[in-house]
């Protein structure tokens, strides 16, 4: 199935902004953050179709995935 | 501090802290070792200077009974990590009451000046009076303890923050640590949002201007009326050998997960306080233009990525702090090696004096946040009342105020930050609040309480209303909606009543917020530090307990200064003309507000019965 993932912040180093991406059905957010080694503890926000959501929900064919670091103060 | 006992919640009056109460007027000193009441004065900060303010019946910030308490916390001076903080306590010529009554105020700031202060063997300050010429207070260790002298300051008079730091380090040499007001708390009369600058290793050493500052509620103006221009703190450094339990609670501070955005990029970290434009900015909610998002991407011009090819960033530290959260940048020189330095990128200085004035160039955004630091001032309240100004000119181009200025004139603001900063314009020096209700329209000033916003925008958080000092900073619902998606009413209520509110902790106990800024003070972490360094033994429930009485005393406190719970809400822009570009869902609507004010005063209001002690009584 595709997803389109996109990265906030310096999750895009090295990485990319936005890129559909192919995934076997009902993959969770946690298996594509691990895929793409983004590091657990700098995880802050999972939106999901812009939802908030949480780090194991299953994803879908079509869904868009938004991964952003934490948010904590200034 | 003198520690008599291995249970301070049970037994606090077994733990007593050094005190000295200097007599502007008079040039006394007093010493005393004061028996704690209860945990709170055990753990410092707000918690114990709150106490003493809510003895004194202050109807006007600027009078002699209004005392200025500089403390340290518990773990201030300590091997824990970030165990830097000094506050300044006092009542705010800033923050007001609609009846005009000054509310009580803490702000705070890291630097090592905290440190240095504490290790004189004195944990507490307080400046009773006001000094008939300008001075400046040197702390200092001595064979028979701690000793304050005031001294004449006169040759520092109309320097900035940096420039007297730099005059008082010709004097004091290496062992000395630095706090200091610029010409704004100076101009205090002009000038409610005086700051109090803390000199930093990096600063001393550099000579670069890379101060921190206790920013928040005007205690530089405050400072500047009491004709006290600067503080030296001069000993040697005593931190203790770092035990077993605390390097294990320092790692866990870098390494944990508490601290990972703020750690450098290039350590694999989110590259300080500033990465919150990027995670704002998903949500169209960095404030723009007076906290008016317009859903499009010009915030991103004053992103890190956008930033970085033309500046060089340098990821530094206050003294021993692994963290390194600040951003300091500098001019890049042609073979990319760093040049002057330009001024510190934390989120809310950038935002406030860059994207929410529509200046979105950097190196305008840095010379204003240069000014408003070496002027000594509040850059969040400087911030939001000139573009409480720049609005009003938006909306009047006939008859603007003041030079005019509209959003994204660079010359124009830049005017009226150089002319607000040397006491020049009072109309900006007194705040938002003053302002808007001298032009009659103040549905668009970002302040609740008297106090400006920071920059989260208020759509995003209804926990504002219940801040008791610097909007985000006492009250840590800003990221309730955005990071964690609640948007039910439960939710809400539970956080600004139980979990968000204890993020005060950090501002009673010496630590930085960002050493646990998700869990505060709570925790095994705090609970092992102050085992290692006090042996005493102090539970989770014990500082949660502590905490929670420290904060419901400084909400009883706004109270007894004339504030109504109609005062407990947020701009009225918020509801007045929705702002269809944040992509949240809608909590800030009169009804939820109505309904949150409810439920929470229903769980606030029981427990502020008998927390405050009878003006002119000690409390208990
Ligand atoms: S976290 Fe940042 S402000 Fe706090 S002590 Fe460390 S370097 Fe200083």
């Amino acid at each position: 199935m595709k997803v389109t993932i996109k990265l906030v912040g310096p999750f895009r180093d090295g990485r990319f902004k936005e890129n559909v991406r192919e995934y076997p059905s009902a993959v969770s957010v946690l298996e594509v953050v691990d895929e793409l080694r983004i590091p657990r503890p700098l995880l802050g926000i999972v939106l999901i179709n812009d939802i908030h959501a949480r780090i194991e929900d299953e994803l879908h064919d079509g869904d868009t995935l938004c991964l952003l670091p934490l948010l904590d103060g200034g | 501090m003198k520690c008599f006992t291995s249970d301070p919640a049970s037994e606090p009056a077994s733990v007593l802290y050094a005190r000295c109460t200097v007599d502007l007027g008079s040039g006394k000193t007093r010493y005393e070792d004061v028996p704690c009441r209860n945990l709170e004065d055990v753990l410092g900060g707000f918690g114990r200077s709150f106490q003493i303010l809510a003895e004194r019946d202050i109807r006007d910030a600027y009078c002699d009974a209004n005392p200025l308490i500089v403390n340290t916390g518990l773990l201030t001076g300590s091997s824990a990590m970030t165990g830097l903080r000094t506050y300044f306590s006092g009542y705010s010529p800033i923050k007001e009451s609609r009846k005009g009554l000054p509310a009580a105020i803490w702000s705070t700031g890291s630097g090592n000046f905290g440190a240095k202060f504490k290790w004189t063997g004195l944990d507490e300050l307080i400046f009773e009076n006001r000094s008939p010429e300008p001075v400046y207070a040197l702390i200092r260790e001595s064979v028979d303890g701690p000793v304050v002298e005031l001294k004449p300051a006169g040759h520092l008079v109309g320097l900035s923050t940096h420039a007297k730091m730099m005059a008082l380090q010709n004097e004091y040499g290496s062992n000395a640590h630095f706090a200091a007001i610029g010409q704004a708390g100076e101009q205090w009369e002009n000038v409610y949002m005086g700051a109090v600058a803390l000199s930093t290793d990096n600063q001393l050493k550099s000579g670069e201007d890379k101060m921190r500052f206790a920013g928040r509620g005007g205690m530089g103006s405050l400072m500047g009326y009491k004709n006290l221009l600067a503080l030296v703190a001069q000993s040697s450094d005593k931190i203790k050998p770092l035990t077993a339990e605390v390097k294990k609670v320092n790692i866990n501070v870098v390494k944990g997960g508490g601290s990972a955005r703020l750690q450098p990029i290039s350590r694999g970290g989110g590259g300080g306080t500033w990465a919150a434009y990027d995670v704002m900015q998903v949500f169209n909610a960095v404030p723009v233009n007076n906290f008016r998002p317009q859903g499009n991407d010009l915030p991103e011009k004053l992103f890190r990525e956008n930033v970085e090819p033309q500046f060089v960033i340098k990821s530094e530290a206050c003294f021993r702090c692994g963290i390194t959260c600040h951003n300091n940048v500098h001019e890049k020189r042609g073979d990319g090696s760093a040049g002057r330095f330009l001024a510190k990128f934390d989120y809310e200085p950038l935002n406030l004096l860059g994207t929410n004035l529509g200046i979105h160039d950097a190196a305008q955004a840095a010379s204003l946040i240069h000014l408003s630091d070496n002027y000594g001032m509040d850059s969040i309240s400087l911030g939001v009342t000139v573009s409480y100004v720049l609005s009003y000119n938006e909306r009047h181009p006939e008859q603007p105020l003041l030079n005019g200025a509209r959003f994204g004139e660079y010359a124009g603001i830049r005017e009226l930050v150089e002319q607000a900063g040397t006491g020049n314009l009072p109309e900006i020096g007194h705040g938002s609040k003053r302002l808007s209700e001298s032009t009659g329209e103040t549905s668009y000033a970002y302040h609740v309480k008297g106090l400006e916003l920071p920059a989260y925008q208020p759509e995003t958080n209804p926990g504002y209303a219940w801040a008791i000092a610097g909007g985000h900073m006492s009250m840590g619902t800003y990221g309730l909606l955005t990071r964690e998606g609640k948007s039910d009413m439960d939710s809400w209520v539970e956080g600004i009543t139980r979990t968000k509110l204890q993020i005060v902790g950090f501002d009673m106990i010496g630590l930085c917020k960002f050493f646990d800024i998700t869990k505060g003070i709570c925790t095994q972490m705090v609970v092992d530090c102050i085992k290692s360094e006090f042996d005493m033994d102090v539970t989770a429930e014990d500082l949660a307990a502590a905490v929670r009485r420290a904060f419901l005393r400084g909400l009883a406190l706004e109270l007894r200064q004339g504030y109504e719970k109609s005062e407990y809400t947020l701009p009225a822009e918020v509801w007045e003309r929705p702002n269809q570009n944040i992509k949240l869902p809608n909590i800030t609507s009169p009804e939820f507000i109505a309904e949150l004010q409810k439920r929470v005063w229903e769980i606030f209001e029981p427990e502020l019965e008998g927390l405050l002690p009878e003006i002119g009584q000690k409390g208990r």
